[in-house]
């Protein structure tokens, strides 16, 4: 009798035991088929697969430029990196911090990459503003010190730390930028309609996450490889250098 | 007084136990720093640890590691013990914590799985942005109860039990014979 039902208690024990295994291989597909990564790759493959050619037109150095998107580098590069990021995103902040540096020192400043950015306001509500204000910067030529200066001062998301007061106390900061011109520009949401479209078209390459980036060819905006996420310079190296050889040839 | 590395000696000494653990562990340190965007597999494979993820990295790793401990310790109560297993202890032992453990991923994982539901995902992103090192540390204490709550499990099956009146029924039983 006591034989019995240990051996029933261990059947019961060893389902048990399969079940709780059973519901975690679950939970680790359902988080893998469900994350947005999966999905955006899933979309990406789709999209590109759809608008190839759209690419190839739309991400032209000299196109991208006459869009107003803020840009660094030589306009000659022969290769384009997009940058589709959000201030208030803390993956985009490590690549400022880490990665980009290493980029510019070796690829932009030597006349062989131009850096474009592209507004991806997605992390919060109080991103779309910080975008406003970063594309006004543009207009006087202040982009990249406002970027810089947000990214290095950059808190919790939606804290207050990119409210409208304290984005022009940012703008403040910056030498030569003219005040009364930023805050018209930043108070009618000048640039809602710019950003909007940044916005559309990082979607329709299938960029939900940021920070993403498109590599391309400057002149025709072709052979786009794409690199998601923060990765360190190595990552970015081989693809600059696949592409670089690639021009030699 | 029987230690905790004692019971770790006792499921450790047996290679399979050893395998399982580093089986479960493994995969989720894979999973978990895939997450955290420091470990990518296009267009390079590559492992990146800059200082901001440092603390997240170390968390991660030791919450990895007592998932893969504690399922292992787990499977070898259920393999080794055969008596006084109620289904409320198994319930309370095996399956909580290898539920805690799986829920440990909820920090991190649970992030990019919530933000795809608008503007609530965006609300419960940011808290699992901002929150999620404490989130970690919590996982990490429930999984340390648990790795608690298995040693306990695993020791008593090999304590002898002297209480009086259980010595009486010894006593009285060798007599009868």
């Amino acid at each position: 009798m006591k034989n019995g039902k240990i051996l029933q208690l261990e059947n019961g024990i060893r389902s048990n035991l399969l079940s709780v295994i059973v519901v975690m291989i679950a939970l680790v597909s359902g988080i893998l088929l469900f994350s947005p990564n999966i999905i955006s790759l899933n979309q990406s493959i789709l999209v590109m697969a759809q608008t190839d050619d759209s690419i190839s037109s739309s991400f032209s150095l000299s196109n991208l430029v006459e869009q107003d998107s803020p840009y660094l580098g030589d306009l000659s590069a022969p290769i384009t990196i997009i940058d589709f990021s959000d201030f208030q995103c803390h993956l985009c902040a490590r690549h400022v911090k880490n990665t980009e540096p290493i980029i510019n020192e070796t690829y932009i400043q030597t006349g062989q990459v131009a850096l474009v950015f592209k507004h991806l306001p997605n992390r919060g509500f109080d991103s779309l503003g910080a975008h406003l204000a970063a594309q006004c910067t543009n207009d006087q030529g202040k982009f990249w010190q406002f970027y810089k200066l947000l990214y290095e001062n950059q808190q919790a998301i939606d804290s207050g730390w990119v409210s409208k007061d304290s984005l022009k106390k940012f703008a403040s900061q910056i030498s030569g930028l003219e005040k009364d011109q930023f805050n018209t520009c930043f108070d009618s949401q000048t640039y809602k309609e710019s950003i909007d479209n940044d916005v559309k078209l990082a979607h329709s390459q299938g960029f939900f996450d940021t920070p993403s980036f498109i590599v391309v060819d400057s002149t025709d905006g072709s052979d786009p490889e794409i690199i998601r996420g923060a990765q360190p310079f190595p990552a970015f190296q081989s693809v600059i250098e696949k592409k670089l050889d690639e021009l030699k040839k | 007084m029987i230690s905790l590395p004692l019971s770790l000696k006792v499921v450790f000494s047996i290679p399979t136990y050893v395998l399982i653990a580093a089986a479960v562990a493994i995969p989720f340190w894979i999973l978990f720093n895939a997450f955290d965007q420091l470990i990518f597999f296009d267009p390079i494979w590559i492992f990146y640890l800059p200082e901001d993820a440092i603390t997240g990295f170390i968390l991660t790793t030791i919450i990895t590691i007592l998932i893969g401990m504690l399922v292992s310790m787990n499977i070898y109560v259920i393999r080794h013990s055969k008596l006084k297993i109620s289904r409320g202890s198994l319930f309370s032992g095996s399956s909580l914590s290898i539920i805690s453990g799986v829920c440990s991923s909820c920090s991190s994982v649970g992030f990019l799985l919530i933000s795809t539901f608008g503007s609530i995902g965006i609300i419960a992103s940011n808290l699992l942005t901002i929150y999620q090192i404490p989130l970690r540390i919590i996982s990490a204490a429930i999984l340390f109860f648990a790795l608690y709550y298995i040693h306990k499990r695993i020791v008593q099956s090999c304590v002898m039990d002297f209480s009086t009146n259980n010595m009486k029924n010894q006593i009285s039983e060798r007599k009868s014979r």
